[in-house]
């Protein structure tokens, strides 16, 4: 049988019900955010860059974790998404680089993880679960059918959220 | 500023760069070929402004696992060299170097390691100096940091660390070719964008 398989870029977001899986691979120091509603079988999962944007006339909201966020809320709410029963989890925020003498470069993804978990906050979301920082990318799989989040890395066993 | 994004260089400025890669990319190979004790040669070098995914699809797919050197750009030029390539890069340079073999980077122990990282540090720093002679320009380098990870993840840092200025990745193809074999390493030269203006006025283009 073939499943559906929703790909989501950089920088964006997709959502489904029923069945299938979304995925989005290798995200660095950018984060996952998968949104599931058990009841209605409805999942999305957003990939989000920076944390916050700051240039109002930028169209890519859902590179932001900010307008990504409220966007993708937005969304599913008229989907019919229930915030009290919607399970969110995250993964990324890794820093792939360290540079010696220069500990600011690379701490986007520190930044992206806060900001992410404060617009959640700010939206009525609570994480459930999360898979984040560390040094290595991280591929992240959301099952819309049973809501199972798993992540992939390099030379590590396969984690399920 | 004349150049607000990476995509906003005319043929005459995608030119300049393409000379100024090419110019880096012979020094680099010249180095490569003095530390290998085997003549290198480059293909006809092409410079290509691309997105996140076209990069990758260039190279690979996101969960390719790449070794990845990172080397910071400061002072009169600020801005990222990253330098990667993938294990058949390595196993032949570590067969060269060391007599060891490298099927995969899973096999990699400390010593061979090191020394990939070290030959990502020659490629880069000879293609710096070689940039910054031609430019007149004084650039420090940081010291090198690598990783060995998925392609996806390791292309993200320049994005994101230029994510507030621009989408693009500036990218630099030229293949090192030894005894007809191909190398399979790839360079991203991404000064900032104030850096690439400052570039081009020097060299008198823009």
């Amino acid at each position: 049988m073939f499943e559906k398989e929703l790909k989501v870029g950089i920088g964006d977001m997709k959502l489904t019900r029923n069945e299938g899986t979304i995925i989005t691979y290798a995200l660095g120091s950018c984060i996952g955010i998968t949104f599931y509603d058990p009841q209605l079988r409805l999942g999305a999962l957003l990939h989000i860059m920076l944390p916050s944007r700051v240039d109002t006339r930028d169209a890519n909201i859902f590179k932001y974790a900010d307008s990504g966020i409220h966007e993708t809320v937005r969304k599913l709410t008229a989907f019919g998404m229930v915030k009290s029963r919607t399970i969110v989890k995250i993964a990324g925020g890794a820093k792939m680089f360290e540079i010696s003498g220069n500990a600011d470069f690379g701490n986007i993804g520190q930044r992206n993880e806060a900001a992410v978990k404060q617009t959640l906050m700010r939206e009525g979301l609570r994480v459930s679960a999360e898979d984040t920082g560390g040094s290595y990318a991280r591929t992240m799989i959301l099952n819309i059918q049973t809501g199972a989040v798993s992540v992939r890395t390099f030379g590590r066993a396969e984690k399920f959220l | 500023m004349k150049i607000r994004h990476y995509e906003d260089m005319n043929l005459q400025e995608l030119d300049v760069m393409k000379e100024i890669g090419s110019i880096g990319t012979s020094h680099a190979a010249t180095s490569l070929s003095k530390l290998l004790q085997k003549e290198i040669r480059i293909t006809l070098p092409e410079i290509s402004v691309l997105g996140y995914e076209e990069a990758i699809g260039r190279i690979g797919n996101p969960e390719e696992i790449v070794t990845g050197v990172l080397v910071k750009m400061d002072g009169q030029i600020n801005g990222l060299m990253l330098f990667l390539f993938n294990a058949d890069f390595a196993h032949v340079i570590l067969e060269k170097l060391m007599g060891q073999s490298c099927k995969d980077f899973m096999e990699l122990d400390e010593i061979g390691y090191s020394a990939l990282v070290e030959v990502g540090n020659i490629i880069i720093c000879s293609y710096v100096n070689a940039f910054s002679k031609l430019v007149g320009v004084d650039i420090n380098l940081s010291v090198p940091s690598a990783t060995v990870n998925m392609l996806g993840g390791i292309l993200t840092v320049p994005i994101a660390e230029y994510g507030y200025e621009t989408d693009k990745l500036m990218y630099f193809n030229a293949d090192f070719l030894m005894e007809g074999q191909k190398l399979p390493g790839w360079l991203l030269m991404l000064p900032d964008i104030r850096s690439l203006n400052d570039i081009l006025e020097k060299l008198g283009v823009c």
